[in-house]
């Protein structure tokens, strides 16, 4: 009944294409409607009860991953800071003053895959706030001056983020594993492109152009509002909005057929740094051995995990290990990373490493086992939901890889229905040696 | 089950529609329709309570409770048994205060809570466990602190600077030799002095039964009973002039601290009012920061410019102020993110400046205005969890304040006048005494620049309007009135060693 009812509302209201969803039978504990507008223009909307507050997250589905042409990295992420220089109907400061005014905790982060820019407010300034999101993202409007000034800040982030040394190994595993896919280069970018763009001003406005499309982005409304009356001004301030998203040229990465290896130095002094990543694949919920390649990052590597057991607890050679099998819109990595405590151990890690993989081959996982990591992947999902925009900064990666939110649920379905012979296969099709990069750091003695 | 147990579980059924008697030793926030129950156990003791020589001790003692055994079960079986159930538990250790807290699905209680009174209860103080987290600290000293992190830093030499001699004056976990020095036996008798029955105050959020109040009450009542006496609250010692302390180190741009001791805390009369300034002058993180605007804004110098009237530990990685690092002694601060070895002396200058303008000539109508508008609601933003408004209830108590913070919070600065805070800069904030913390390569130069004081001119990459450089030529020459004596370089590698 409540489908059928947000089905008729919104198809009274708007003349657009429209879906309407619930998660009510889901993992996901909030109902929620969709709604695409005519331009493209894909809107999710997750009433909650509570604080007052509300979470607006735009989300544009451009990251570094689609910075295609050569000198021209880290321009996603130039162009989240450039957001914020304003429009002629409300200039920098006016925005920034607005936003002030309104108390909002307003900011914006780059991915791989996606840029959001995300606002908790109080729900009584809905209005405001879609007044002034919209106007962003169709005017955004910005002198060749303040973009070059943007630029310094931007190298400043970089300077920041290169003391760190994860940066550093970042750079170069990146660089090592991808010939061709633009997954080869961190989100920042390359420094020389950095240091390059602020005589790219006319390139930043076709960036702009190019990806900053209704059809290209998706907004994501979590807590006190009514869809109603959030829908009716969303159609009104982004109706006119106009699509004309081209699809970047990102080339495939070939298959990778031999393991590949870097060995850096870092400037300054640190705990050896070692990450071995394999070529890891696209999202695809419908395949369940993907999704049972996602879990082994916790089954391998988490705090249960028999290599934890050896190396934290009882060698005690790393000052922790960890793995991230994560979900990308392309193949990208999946990587277990682990700080060691002496450089004489590197190898012996790395050994250890490839045993728990090796073993995992011939071992069947019990069924109480795989039934813990059921349970704890979807408690760790349901209370990391306690805030509008905790809601709605969960579901964010997820809907920029897909462009909707039914992929929670199907998710936390297909987890559900994972075997051991999934996760046995998902080692043999994804944790090969030859899909393999590894990566060291070392600091200066 | 105890009898006492049936008949208080009993008491807490029958009473489970109105809430449970007030007690001096609980924190409660009661949020029926939430889902997750959060504890937060206050034990009142912190790093001030580290013997001379053993510095870190507060810190590894509670680590060793969190992440250790207990008696009953191994370290590997505690992460078993907490792993199907998403939970985790752990220790914060601030000047003052020790947190143990952690948060659980309602489903999930009953495991939970098991494990969560028996780390603190029973820690087994094993051998294993020692070794590994004491190493593990020692290494973020010796490795992550002194070279993965130059603004934490800055900001820990900053500190060490300010309370230098009083039981604030030395890093929470300790130096690596203090570290060294501790041994096993050191833990377990801190554990018995310091985690006793009558040290603690227990807090509870969520959606939890009122039973829970009373077990809770009853089970960490099995500690020793002793009441432990509080060192006095640290003075730190006055002083005049710049004063500055410099860390030499390999790095490609200069982080800088800089602040000094004041006499206000959260609940005075002016608090409320340095709130506001603090928060035009440099709300953490937040583009409205007025240093932000002149620093990074106008000139593109940096990252992000921020001031603080409570401290703010790891500023870098969250976006709101921490709770449960209450003291009886604050400071104001100032983080100038890292900016080129170039700008760093044009970077000290203008903030320093800054700071003497509004002092010397308040904030303005339209200034106050904005601001008070914008925390009325921003503030909204400081307690959006249930374990979060936990944490500053317990805050809360200990400045001896009452009600819900934030609520308070808005009230106090919507009635706030602009006299009031024009009044309140002038009497707690000055801008001759100050200490300052950086962490820079060539820290001779730099020292001989500052004694000089030498114009520190800018240039850009980029034209700038005709009203910043300006003002540029205005702060290059801006004295900053170093003395040889004021000033002392360290090198990295001697560092919290």
């Amino acid at each position: 009944m409540r489908l059928f009812i947000h089905a008729m509302l919104l198809l009274t209201l708007s003349g657009g294409m429209l879906m309407a969803e619930s998660g009510e039978n889901g993992v996901f504990p909030y109902a929620y409607t969709v709604e695409t507008l005519e331009n493209g223009l894909t809107v999710i909307m997750i009433p909650m009860s509570g604080s007052g507050l509300m979470s607006y997250y735009s989300i544009v589905r451009t990251g570094s991953r689609d910075e295609f042409e050569a000198g021209k990295t880290g321009f996603a992420h130039f162009f989240e800071h450039m957001m914020f220089r304003g429009t002629k109907n409300y200039p920098a400061a006016m925005y920034d003053r607005m936003v002030t005014e309104m108390g909002a905790d307003a900011n914006a982060y780059t991915t791989d895959d996606y840029t959001a820019y995300h606002l908790s407010f109080a729900a009584e300034d809905l209005e405001t706030v879609v007044k002034l999101e919209s106007d962003r993202f169709q005017n955004l409007d910005y002198e060749e001056a303040a973009f070059q000034t943007e630029a310094g800040a931007v190298y400043g982030e970089y300077r920041k983020n290169i003391s760190n040394p994860w940066q550093v190994l970042f750079e170069a595993l990146l660089g090592k594993a991808f010939t061709r896919h633009t997954y080869g280069h961190t989100t920042i970018g390359f420094e020389d492109d950095i240091k390059a763009m602020p005589q790219l001003y006319e390139y930043s406005k076709e960036f702009f152009s190019r990806y900053y499309r209704p059809d290209n982005t998706v907004l994501l409304l979590a807590g006190n509002f009514r869809e109603a009356d959030a829908m009716e001004l969303i159609r009104r301030h982004y109706g006119d909005w106009e699509a004309g998203y081209q699809m970047p040229d990102v080339l495939a990465e070939p298959a990778q057929t031999e393991e590949r290896s870097v060995d850096v130095t870092y400037e300054g002094k640190t705990l050896p740094l070692l990450v071995v990543s394999y070529k890891g694949p696209a999202l695809d919920v419908g395949d369940p051995v993907m999704v049972a390649g996602s879990m082994l990052e916790e089954l391998l590597f988490g705090e249960t995990s028999d290599i934890y057991r050896t190396l934290v607890l009882k060698e005690q050679k790393v000052q922790f290990i960890s793995a991230d099998f994560g979900f990308n819109r392309d193949p990208r990595l999946w990587s277990i990373y682990a700080m060691i405590k002496d450089e004489a151990d590197i190898a012996s890690v790395r050994t250890e490493i490839d045993r728990t993989i090796a073993q995992f081959r011939s071992r069947t996982v019990s069924d109480r086992q795989l039934a813990d990591l059921k349970k704890r992947l979807k408690y760790s999902f349901l209370m990391g939901l306690d805030t509008p925009d905790k809601v709605a900064g969960r579901l964010a990666r997820l809907t920029a890889i897909t462009g909707g939110i039914d992929v929670v649920d199907r998710l936390y379905v297909a987890y559900d229905a994972v075997t051991p012979d999934d996760l046995r296969a998902a080692v043999e099709r994804y944790l090969a040696d030859e899909r393999r990069t590894i990566a060291t750091l070392k600091g200066r003695e | 089950m105890t009898r006492l147990r049936s008949i208080i579980i009993l008491a807490g059924m029958l009473m489970s529609a109105c809430s449970p008697p007030p007690s001096e030793n609980v924190v409660l926030l009661p949020v029926a329709d939430d889902p997750t129950i959060s504890f937060r156990v206050w034990f009142k003791v912190g790093s001030q309570c580290d013997p001379a020589g053993k510095e870190g001790l507060a810190a590894l003692t509670a680590a060793m409770m969190t992440e250790g055994a207990t008696e009953a079960r191994s370290y590997e079986t505690i992460l078993a048994e907490l792993y199907p159930i998403a939970a985790s538990y752990g220790a914060s250790v601030d000047k003052e205060m020790t947190i143990i807290s952690g948060r659980i699905h309602r489903d999930n209680l009953d495991p939970y809570y098991e494990l969560f009174t028996d780390a603190i209860l029973h820690p087994a103080f094993a051998e294993e466990d020692f070794e590994r987290i004491r190493t593990d600290m020692i290494n973020s000293i010796r490795k992550s602190l002194r070279y993965a992190n130059d603004e934490e830093l800055g900001k820990a030499v900053l500190y060490d600077f300010i309370y230098e001699g009083t039981p604030y004056g030395h890093l929470d976990m300790g130096t690596v030799s203090s570290l060294e020095n501790i041994t096993l036996d050191d833990v377990r008798s801190f554990y018995r002095a310091w985690f006793t029955g009558q040290n603690l105050i227990v807090g509870l959020g969520g959606g939890y039964h009122d039973t829970l109040v009373f077990n809770i009450q009853e089970d960490l009542a099995a500690l020793p009973a002793s009441e432990p006496t509080q060192p006095p609250p640290p003075e730190p010692a006055s002083f005049e002039g710049l004063h500055m302390r410099i860390v030499e180190k390999d790095c490609n741009a200069t982080a800088i601290s800089f602040g000094f001791p004041i006499d206000v805390l959260r609940g005075d009369e002016d608090f409320w009012a340095l709130a506001l300034f603090n928060s035009w002058f440099g709300e953490h993180r937040n583009s409205s920061s007025h240093l932000y605007q002149v620093i990074r804004e106008a000139r593109g110098m940096n990252y992000g410019d921020y001031s603080y009237i409570e401290i703010f530990p790891n500023g870098g990685r969250r976006q709101m102020p921490p709770t449960n690092h209450a003291r009886r002694q604050q400071l104001f601060e100032v983080w100038i993110r890292p900016v080129q070895h170039a700008h760093r002396h044009f970077a000290l200058r203008a903030a320093i400046r800054e700071l003497q303008q509004v002092i010397e000539n308040g904030m303005t109508e339209e200034q106050f205005e904005l601001t008070q508008r914008f925390l009325g609601k921003y503030a909204l933003h400081y307690a959006t969890t249930t374990s979060r408004r936990l944490g500053y209830a317990i805050d809360s108590k200990f400045y001896g304040m009452h009600g819900e913070y934030v609520e308070l919070f808005r009230r106090e600065i919507a009635n706030l006048t602009l006299e009031e805070v024009n009044a309140a800069i002038r009497r707690h904030l000055q801008f001759s005494n100050i200490r300052i913390a950086a962490v820079t390569s060539g820290a001779e130069e730099f020292k001989r620049d500052l004694i000089a004081d030498v114009p520190s001119p800018i240039t850009y990459e980029t034209p700038k309007p005709e009203e910043v450089l300006e003002e540029d030529r205005a702060i290059m020459a801006y004295p900053l009135n170093f003395t040889e004596d004021r000033i002392t370089i360290i090198p990295v590698e001697d560092v919290f060693d």
